[in-house]
C-alpha cells in the first residue's frame, strides 16, 4: 500500500504537463538519435547529456528515461531495416528481423518489436515497482563492507564472466579503474595521476570516455574498415499491421522474453546479451514453425526484443536501489545523476522519494509515449536511415565533441577525447570489450570510498569483509561465478574429447 | 609464438601502463588515518591488476594467440582492408577542430571537423561538405548559446554571430 501511494505521488510528478513534455522530447530525441546506424543506447545518452544542463533534476531524469527507452527502440528499427546490429544484444533481432524485411515483411517485424517492447517494458516496470522497495529495505542494512563486496561482485560478473575472454574483460575493467583514479582523492584531497594538468584534476568525465570510445572510436573504425562498403537499406513496403497469425505467434514470445530479460537485468550482472540469446533459443525450440528460423520467423524478433527491453528496465533496479550500474548505459545514467549531486541508492528513496517515484512513474508514461509515437512516425525514422553515411558521421562528431569541449572550454578535453577514440578503435579491432571500462570509471571511485570507510570503521582490520555474513556471502558468490564457468568449460572439454564425433 | 605482432604490442602496452602506474603510485602519499590505507592503496591494486593482465595476455600470445578474438582477415569480418586515408582524414578533422576552436571559434572549427570526417568517409565534395558543416554548426551554436545558455566560443565570427557566445 505504501508503494502504491508513493507511485501515485510519482504519477503526480510525471504527469505534470512540463514533465510530460520532457518525456515526449526525450522519447523522440532518443529514437531519432538511436536510429542512426552505429549509435547505440550508451552513446545516445552520452551525446544528449549536455542538453539537460539547465533543467531541474526531476525534468532532466525524466528526459533521460525517455531518451533511454527511445534509444532502445531506435536501435531495433535500424537492426531490422539495415542489418547492422549496433550491439551484441540485437544480433538475434538482426537474424530474423532483417530476413523478414528482405521478404517484404518489414512492417510486421517493426510492429512486433515495438509492441513487444511496450509489453516487456511495462511488465518490467511493474516488477521494478514491486521489487525496488524490497531491495531498498535490504540495502538499508548494508554498511560499507557490504557495499564494497557487492561492487566486487558486479565488477567480476561484468568484466570476467560475461564476454568472450576473461582476461580482456579484466583488462578493460582495470583501464577503467585507472581512469577513475585520475583527479583529487575524495578522502584526503591529494591529487592522483593528474600530472599537474588542471583539466585532469576534476577527474575523467564519463561523457568524454563514452563519447571517445563509442563515437570517435566508432568513426575511426568505420572510416578505416567499412566506409567503402555499401549497406543495403530494406524498403518498408506493405502494411505495418500484424496479421492475426502474427499476434498469435508474438504474444507468448513477448512474455517469455520478458521472463528471461528482467531477472538478468536486475541482478548485478546486467547485460542483455545472455537473455536475448536464451530467448531466441527458447523460441526456436518451442516454435511450431522451427523451419522458418533463419529465414524470418516473427517469434525470433518478438522474444529477443522483449528480452532486451525487459533487461534494460531491469538494470534500473540495481542502479536506483543500490547505486550500482551494470551496463555502460547505466553507468552513463549514473554519471548524469552525479552531475546533479544525486547519488542513487536506498537513501535516495527516503530523502528524495518524489524524484525517484516520479522517475519510475515516467517509465510507465514513457512506454506509452513510445507506443503512440513510434509506429505512426516510422516513415520519419526510415528517412533518418537514408542520410548518407559521410554526412551522418560528420554530424555525429560535431555534436559529440561539443559535450567534451563544454566541460572546461579547453582543447585538452578534445585531445583526451581523441586518445579515448584511439583506445576504442584498438579495443574494437582486437576484441576488448568497452563496457567494463565505462563501468569501472564510474564504479571504481565509489568502491574505493566504501573500502576505505569499511576499514576506517574496523580500524584497519581487513577481516571485516569476510566476517560480516552479507559481505562474506557476496564475496563467496563472486568466487562461485568465477570458478563455476571455468570448471564447466573443463568438464565440457573432457566430455567432448570422449565423444570424438563431436570434437571440433 | 603464434600471436600477431599487434597482440604482442597491445599486451606489452598494457604491461607498460601497469608498470608506469606502479611507479607513479610509489610517489603517492601512503598515510591513511584510521583505515590504515592511504590514497596509494587503490592505485597499487590497479597497477597490480594491469600487470597481471599484461602478463596473462602475453602468455596467451605465446600459447597460440589471444583466445576467440575478431579474425585478422578483413573479409572474414565482412569488412574491407584497413583504409589509411579514411582513418587519417577523420583524425585530421579532429585535430583541426582541436586547434581552431579556441581562436577561430566553434562554427569554423565545426565546419573543418565536418569536412574532414566526410572526406574520411569517401566524400569527394569538400566545398559542399564545408557549407553543410557551417550550416549545422551555426544551428547547433545558436541552439546551445541562445536556448540552453551554454557558452561556446564565437571566435572570428563574433561580429556575425552577435553578442552570443564568449
Amino acid at each position: 500500500v505504501e508503494v502504491f501511494d508513493a507511485l501515485l505521488a510519482g504519477f503526480g510528478v510525471a504527469l505534470k504537463p512540463i514533465n510530460l513534455l520532457w518525456g515526449f522530447i526525450g522519447v523522440t530525441l532518443g529514437t531519432a538519435v538511436g536510429v542512426l546506424p552505429g549509435v547505440g543506447p550508451a552513446l545516445t545518452v552520452a551525446m544528449l547529456l549536455p542538453l539537460t544542463v539547465k533543467l531541474d533534476p526531476t525534468g532532466a531524469l525524466i528526459l533521460f528515461a525517455g531518451i533511454y527507452y527511445g534509444a532502445m527502440f531506435g536501435g531495433s528499427t535500424t537492426t531490422i531495416l539495415l542489418n547492422t546490429p549496433g550491439e551484441s544484444a540485437s544480433i538475434a533481432t538482426a537474424l530474423e528481423g532483417n530476413r523478414m524485411a528482405k521478404a517484404g515483411r518489414a512492417g510486421p517485424a517493426l510492429s512486433t518489436a515495438a509492441i513487444g517492447s511496450f509489453v516487456a517494458g511495462t511488465i518490467a516496470t511493474v516488477l521494478l515497482t514491486l521489487l525496488a522497495p524490497l531491495v531498498v529495505n535490504a540495502a538499508l542494512k548494508f554498511g560499507p563492507a557490504e557495499y564494497f563486496a557487492l561492487m566486487v561482485f558486479a565488477f567480476t560478473t561484468v568484466a570476467a564472466v560475461l564476454g568472450e575472454s576473461t582476461v580482456r574483460g579484466l583488462t578493460s575493467l582495470f583501464l577503467g579503474l585507472l581512469l577513475g583514479l585520475v583527479g583529487i582523492d575524495g578522502q584526503t584531497g591529494s591529487p592522483r595521476f593528474a600530472f599537474g594538468v588542471p583539466e585532469l584534476l576534476d577527474g575523467v568525465d564519463v561523457v568524454v570516455l563514452a563519447v571517445g570510445l563509442f563515437a570517435v572510436g566508432e568513426a575511426l573504425y568505420v572510416a578505416a574498415y567499412q566506409s567503402r562498403l555499401t549497406a543495403r537499406l530494406e524498403a518498408l513496403t506493405g502494411s505495418i499491421m500484424m496479421t492475426r497469425e502474427d499476434w498469435k505467434r508474438s504474444w507468448p514470445a513477448w512474455l517469455r522474453g520478458t521472463a528471461f530479460g528482467f531477472p538478468f537485468g536486475s541482478i548485478p550482472a546486467g547485460g542483455a546479451e545472455i537473455p536475448t540469446f536464451l530467448s531466441y533459443a527458447a523460441e526456436k525450440k518451442l516454435s511450431k514453425h522451427p523451419e522458418e528460423f533463419g529465414k524470418g520467423a516473427i517469434e525470433g524478433v518478438a522474444g529477443p526484443e522483449a528480452a532486451n527491453n525487459a533487461s534494460a528496465t531491469g538494470t534500473l533496479v540495481p542502479l536506483l536501489t543500490l547505486g550500482i550500474p551494470t551496463s555502460a548505459t547505466a553507468a552513463i545514467l549514473l554519471g548524469a545523476f552525479q552531475n546533479y549531486g544525486i547519488q542513487p541508492g536506498p537513501l535516495l528513496f527516503q530523502s528524495q522519494s518524489e524524484l525517484v517515484w516520479g522517475l519510475i512513474a515516467s517509465l510507465y508514461v514513457g512506454n506509452v509515449i513510445l507506443l503512440i509515437l513510434n509506429l505512426p512516425l516510422i516513415g520519419i525514422w526510415v528517412k533518418v536511415l537514408q542520410i548518407p553515411r559521410d554526412m551522418l558521421y560528420a554530424a555525429i562528431l560535431v555534436f559529440a565533441t561539443l559535450g567534451a569541449y563544454s566541460l572546461h572550454q579547453s582543447w585538452v578535453d578534445l585531445l583526451t577525447l581523441y586518445v579515448f577514440g584511439l583506445l576504442g578503435f584498438a579495443m574494437r579491432r582486437w576484441g576488448i570489450p568497452v563496457g567494463p571500462a565505462v563501468i569501472g570509471l564510474i564504479l571504481g571511485p565509489l568502491a574505493e570510498t566504501q573500502f576505505r570507510r569499511a576499514l576506517s570503521i574496523s580500524q584497519g582490520d581487513a577481516s571485516v569483509f569476510f566476517t560480516q555474513p552479507i559481505s562474506a556471502s557476496f564475496l563467496a558468490l563472486t568466487a562461485v561465478v568465477i570458478v563455476v564457468p571455468w570448471v564447466w568449460r573443463r568438464v565440457m572439454h573432457l566430455h567432448l574429447r570422449r565423444l570424438p564425433e563431436h570434437a571440433e | 609464438m603464434k600471436g600477431s605482432p599487434a597482440e604482442v604490442a597491445l599486451s606489452v602496452g598494457i604491461l607498460g601502463i601497469g608498470v608506469a602506474t606502479a611507479v607513479a603510485t610509489s610517489r603517492l602519499p601512503g598515510e591513511g588515518g584510521y583505515a590504515g590505507i592511504g590514497p596509494n592503496f587503490m592505485p597499487g591494486v590497479v597497477a597490480a591488476g594491469l600487470i597481471v593482465c599484461g602478463l596473462w595476455l602475453l602468455f596467451e600470445v605465446f600459447t597460440g594467440g589471444w583466445r576467440s578474438r575478431p579474425p585478422d582477415d578483413a573479409a572474414e569480418r565482412g569488412e574491407h582492408a584497413f583504409h589509411a586515408p579514411g582513418f587519417l582524414w577523420v583524425t585530421a578533422g579532429l585535430f583541426a577542430h582541436m586547434v581552431l576552436i579556441g581562436h577561430a571559434g566553434f562554427v569554423i572549427a565545426g565546419a573543418a571537423l565536418f569536412t574532414g570526417v566526410a572526406r574520411g568517409f569517401g566524400s569527394q565534395r569538400p566545398a559542399r561538405d564545408a557549407a553543410f558543416g557551417v550550416v549545422m554548426a551555426v544551428a547547433v551554436f545558436l541552439f546551445f548559446v541562445r536556448f540552453l545558455n551554454v557558452n561556446l566560443p564565437a571566435g572570428w565570427l563574433k561580429p556575425l554571430l552577435g553578442a552570443a557566445g564568449t
